[in-house]
């Protein structure tokens, strides 16, 4: 009996510690030409930095950054776009590289060794050799030397780059058809990761997959906005699998009459979409707000799995944003996040629900807050944690290893009172 | 979605400068209207004013004593005038006035408006002084008793009168200038049994490479502004006899379009855009008065204009390949008739009819047809020193097009205008208030993937109050003016994200609430060969947003980029064959988000020098723009040059010298 209350106990604090260790990065895009990206970094119910990164390393991030994901314990990347940058720093925020041989850079995904990125340019510095390219690529970037080690061409423009049991999946967009020469491209290419070979060409039948693309396990959701004048905004459930299974094109996708601009997945594997189909014919849009179980909305052949609902007042909440522009759950915690553009030249808004989507809080981030990434909880956001005994007061400044620090340097990550700052020196 | 914006030329935002104005003119009805102007030189025109509406000019030598070439280079010394410009002598040039939107302001040549359908905004850049007797502005518009429909039809208007020759000349200029600029200039000009005339021709070539510098906490950034080149041709001829006007333009030139300058590793990634543009108008004017009590003025122009923007180079291998060419054409007639039936009353009726053309090879685009007209009737009265001025101007515009969104129903309004005014001993007081759109241009209905043509028009209502002051003797001349105004802008027209999808669109979203003070204040001082004049311009302004009042990070903040201060200060000392002339002109603090405090462009002052002399035929001028090379931007991260040297040499003859 004593054993179970222990566990039980054990079992309790460890929920409780899960919960309250919340780490996001929010990268906020700034606007185009502005060379005002930032990162906002956010902790336990508060926005420790809304330039964390300038803080953490004395220099600016760039312009319009676009993606950010975790590469591995030790490693975050990030495409800047318009910088033509792809930045790597620590969890704690330090640069630790940059390479600018993927021009024009989109979307990321990574194996913990390699960094894999779509890019819509047309060049590439491989392995020190410039490589041209008549469409869009995706490039290999080594995260031991930071250097582009392959590219292998795909279509035009390609987007959203998902992985999934050593194979690639890049969305095609051609998003430059109304001004280029060429057509809205329709087909998820499949990348063999290792040889970076292009193995086959899903034909969708939908054109555009431009925008987040989510993943969940063996399922994609890709957003298609269409053309916004004949052919309206849909969404695609992609099932990886079925193509490694060498299933027929058609059966690898089911498109849904949804759109899903804004999307990310649950700790339950499900899809949430918030998005609009909009006609410059008509002018109007319709906008959806669903969550969608990929397995059901596969097995039913789009008949059913999707769903009008969020958890708690998620949905209705989201519906009075002013510009939705990103939504996010964290993988480790179930916490759910949202953001508000508002008005494009003013901050931008984070909001936070519980797991139950039960409204936490807002926010203030920066201009344009878009892509997210949760970070492992590793106990050092623990100043919520109740039931622990109170530390005296103690001013202090330990390492991030614990290690008491008596000459602090300018812009690291230190923990004082329990909390982790941003060391500046007032007396410079 | 940063592919789309490359090619939309929209302005977003506007900016700030400011300064003073030369010498006030002809703003009271008079029997000969419109061509008093090239009089200019004879202080005497001074003595007379009796000003209603809110004007500041430059003439004469004043105009040429400022620096440099451009339009731009003139109206930033006006109160309540902002000029945006994206930086190097490429760098499109709007004006805006009193915050209204450069879309709002009204730009003629000789009465007659230069028009872009497409976008609606005028490059200032394209015009040159050197043809230019004054330029004037006038807050709401010029009051004269025979004007043209389209002269009330916008919120402030900007005069360019051209120079009538009065003798035979001949004059070549070579100039020679920082950033690898060469000028040259051909002047031709007549005056003989009654017709005059003159052809004009230019050529500029600048590579526009000047150095800048970012320095601050987070960075400190080096460099040379790239593809920001230039190269035009301009010539110009008119003609003229009596009552008969006329003008031939063409501008052809060949540009870079430099971008902001934002986080690099290396130098390999520069913007490649390039603009060609070809312009061509053809304009004739005439008028005549009979029996002193009727006025008949009838004016036709014709313009072409070609544009094209380009990024397919094989050096651009990481952005959109775009290549797109717009065609417009223009056709414009007007008629106004005035009759003064009592020396104390004046009616003043027009039509003007336009027909504009747009074509382009963007694609889901097809050729728009616009015709718009206008009709106005106006009156002014005059009793001891009262005055009145009152108009009521009819708009109607309506689109063709194959396009499938189908073209935007057909806008129709009538919009008012009043002016009161009183006169006594040399100071005037004047309240007024105008209230005009904007109609969409076909860019903001029609432009692919962003063309809304559900759009209303854009509304702007001014209050103002002013006081005016004219003092001159022998040796003096004195001059002090000042307006408090409000404006208010409803349904802005701007290009803004949809909702939930990764497109945009233009909306009408935003109003705009403006409180301000223009001042400006001016002498002359004239004993021997000496001239000095001091000329200052001062505005005060709060231009706030009031469209989401939910939004109290923006609701009553100030609109972005506009200073709530800004002065000038220009003096000209000219002794004989010498002139000398610094200018300042102070910038006040502008923000240019709303999102942090830290998002602001500084305060700058902008010093400019220029000497004149004269040595027979001769005529040697060097300029230094910024003095004390200051670094300022009017768009955030978009630097603007610093100090920069610009010397000319003019050859001139002619039995009677004209600069």
């Amino acid at each position: 009996m004593k054993k179970i209350l222990l566990t039980l106990t054990t079992l309790f604090v460890a929920i409780l510690t899960a919960i309250a260790d919340e780490k996001i990065i929010l990268l906020n895009e700034g606007n185009w030409q502005s060379d005002n990206g930032r990162l906002s970094y956010f902790e336990n119910g508060r926005i420790v930095s809304n330039q964390w990164f300038r803080d953490v390393n004395g220099y600016k991030l760039g312009d319009t950054p676009n993606d950010i994901i975790q590469v591995n314990d030790n490693l975050i990347a990030m495409a800047i776009n318009w910088s033509n940058i792809v930045q790597f720093i620590t969890p704690e925020g330090k640069a630790v590289a940059a390479t600018e041989d993927v021009p024009n850079n989109r979307k990321l995904a990574s194996d913990g060794r390699y960094v894999y990125i779509s890019s819509y340019g047309h060049e590439c510095k491989v392995n020190g050799v410039m490589k041209y390219f008549t469409k869009g690529y995706v490039a290999k970037i080594d995260v031991n030397t930071f250097k582009v080690v392959d590219a292998v061409e795909v279509g035009y423009e390609p987007e959203g780059i998902a992985l999934y049991k050593g194979k690639l999946f890049v969305a095609n967009t051609g998003g430059y058809a109304f001004q280029e020469d060429h057509e809205y491209e329709t087909t998820v290419s499949v990348i063999d990761a290792a040889s970076m070979k292009v193995e086959r060409n899903v034909e969708t039948n939908t054109i555009n997959l431009y925008g987040k693309m989510s993943q969940s396990g063996q399922y994609l959701c890709i957003n298609s906005p269409g053309d916004y004048y004949d052919i309206p905004a849909a969404m695609l459930i992609f099932d990886c699998q079925a193509v490694i299974d060498g299933k027929t094109d058609a059966t690898c996708f089911q498109r849904l009459e949804y759109a899903a601009t804004y999307n990310c997945v649950n700790t339950d594997g499900k899809f949430f979409a918030i998005g609009s189909r909009y006609s410059y014919y008509t002018g109007d849009y319709t906008f959806n707000y669903i969550s969608v179980d990929p397995v059901e909305v596969m097995a039913t052949k789009g008949a059913s799995g999707v769903y009008e609902k969020m958890p708690g007042t998620v949905r209705e909440d989201i519906m009075k944003i002013q510009m939705p522009y990103g939504i996010y759950v964290n993988p480790y915690t179930g916490y759910i996040y949202a953001t508000d553009a508002g008005e494009f030249v003013a901050a931008g808004g984070l909001y936070q629900w519980t797991p139950e989507g039960k409204f936490v809080g807002s926010y203030k981030v920066y201009i344009n807050p878009a892509h997210f990434l949760a970070l492992k909880p590793d106990g050092n956001g623990v100043d919520e944690i109740t039931g622990l005994p109170k530390c005296q007061p103690d001013d202090s400044i330990y390492s991030l290893q614990g290690i008491k620090v008596s000459k602090p340097i300018e812009g690291q990550i230190y923990i004082q009172h329990g909390r982790k700052f941003i060391y500046k020196n007032q007396f410079k | 979605m940063v592919f789309f914006r490359n090619t939309l030329r929209q302005p977003v935002i506007s900016l700030c400068t400011i300064a003073f104005s030369g010498i006030c003119l002809n703003a009271a009805p008079s029997h000969e209207p419109n061509d008093s102007a090239h009089l200019l030189d004879n202080v005497e025109v001074i003595a007379n004013r009796k000003p209603l509406a809110t004007s500041q000019t430059l003439a004469g030598s004043k105009l040429q004593a400022l620096s440099s070439t451009s339009i731009a280079d003139a109206l930033k010394y006006f109160a309540g005038v902002q000029i945006k410009d994206y930086g190097g002598l490429g760098g499109l040039k709007t004006i805006n006035v009193r915050s209204l939107g450069s879309q709002h302001v009204g730009v003629y040549i000789d009465g007659i408006r230069i028009t872009n359908a497409q976008n609606g905004t005028v490059d200032l850049g394209k015009f040159s002084l050197s043809t230019l007797e004054s330029v004037s502005l006038y807050n709401a518009n010029k009051l004269d008793n025979c004007q043209s429909a389209s002269e009330y039809a916008s919120g402030a208007t900007v005069y360019m009168q051209t120079r009538r020759p009065t003798s035979d000349s001949i004059a070549v200029l070579g100039g020679i200038g920082s950033f690898h600029t060469y000028r040259g200039r051909m002047n031709l000009q007549f005056n003989r049994k009654g017709w005059s005339g003159f052809i004009d021709g230019e050529f500029l070539n600048s590579k526009g490479d000047y150095p800048f510098r970012y320095k601050s906490e987070f960075e400190d950034t080096v460099g040379r502004r790239k593809n920001s080149d230039i190269e035009y041709f301009r010539i110009e001829g008119a003609l003229f006899k009596g009552d008969f006007a006329s003008h031939l333009y063409c501008y052809v030139s060949e540009r870079g379009c430099p971008g902001g300058i934002v986080r690099r590793l290396s130098d390999k990634y520069t913007n490649v855009g390039r603009e060609w543009d070809k312009d061509i108008f053809a304009q004739v004017s005439w008028h005549h008065t009979y029996n002193h009590m009727h006025t008949v003025k009838i004016n036709a122009k014709y313009t072409h204009e070609y544009l094209r923007y380009n990024t397919n180079y094989p050096e651009n291998q990481n952005t959109a390949k775009v290549d797109n060419h717009y065609y417009q054409n223009d056709a414009f007639a007007s008629a106004a008739y005035a009759m003064r039936p009592w020396g104390w009353l004046s009616i003043n009726v027009g039509y003007d009819a336009r027909m504009s053309w747009l074509d382009a090879d963007l694609k889901r685009f097809s050729s728009v047809r616009r015709l718009d007209q206008k009709a106005v009737a106006a009156i002014m009265a005059e009793w001891r020193g009262f005055r009145l001025a009152a108009s009521a101007l009819y708009q109607h515009y309506k689109d063709h097009t194959k396009l499938k969104v189908g073209a935007a129903d057909p806008l129709q309004k009538v919009t008012p205008s009043v002016t009161i005014g009183y006169n006594w001993h040399g100071v005037s007081a004047r309240a007024w208030y105008k209230c005009i759109f904007r109609a969409p241009t076909l860019n903001d209905l029609y432009y692919t993937q962003a063309g809304n043509r559900n759009l209303k028009p854009e509304y702007t209502r001014q209050w103002d109050l002013g006081l005016e002051y004219n003092y001159f003797n022998n040796r003096w001349m004195a001059q002090a003016q000042a307006d408090v105004y409000i404006n208010h802008i409803d349904d802005r027209i701007v290009c803004l994200p949809l909702k939930g999808t990764y497109t945009w669109s233009m909306m009408n979203y935003g109003k705009t609430f403006c409180r301000g003070l223009n001042a400006t204040m001016q002498g002359q001082y004239m004993a021997g060969s000496w001239t000095l004049s001091l000329l200052t311009s001062f505005t005060l302004q709060d231009d706030l947003n009031r469209t989401n009042p939910d939004n109290e990070d923006t609701y009553n903040k100030p609109i972005c980029y506009s200073p709530k201060f800004s002065c000038g200060i220009t003096a000209i000392a000219a002794w004989r064959w010498l002139s000398l002339t610094i200018s300042e002109l102070h910038v006040g603090e502008r923000m240019w988000s709303y999102a942090d405090p830290e998002d602001v462009l500084k305060p700058y002052d902008n010093v400019d020098l220029k000497i004149t002399g004269r040595w027979r035929n001769f005529t040697a001028s060097l300029e230094i723009n910024d003095l004390f090379d200051v670094q300022y931007e009017h768009i955030q991260r978009y630097p603007l040059p610093g100090r920069a040297f610009y010397f000319t040499l003019s050859y001139s003859l002619g039995n009677k010298l004209r600069k």
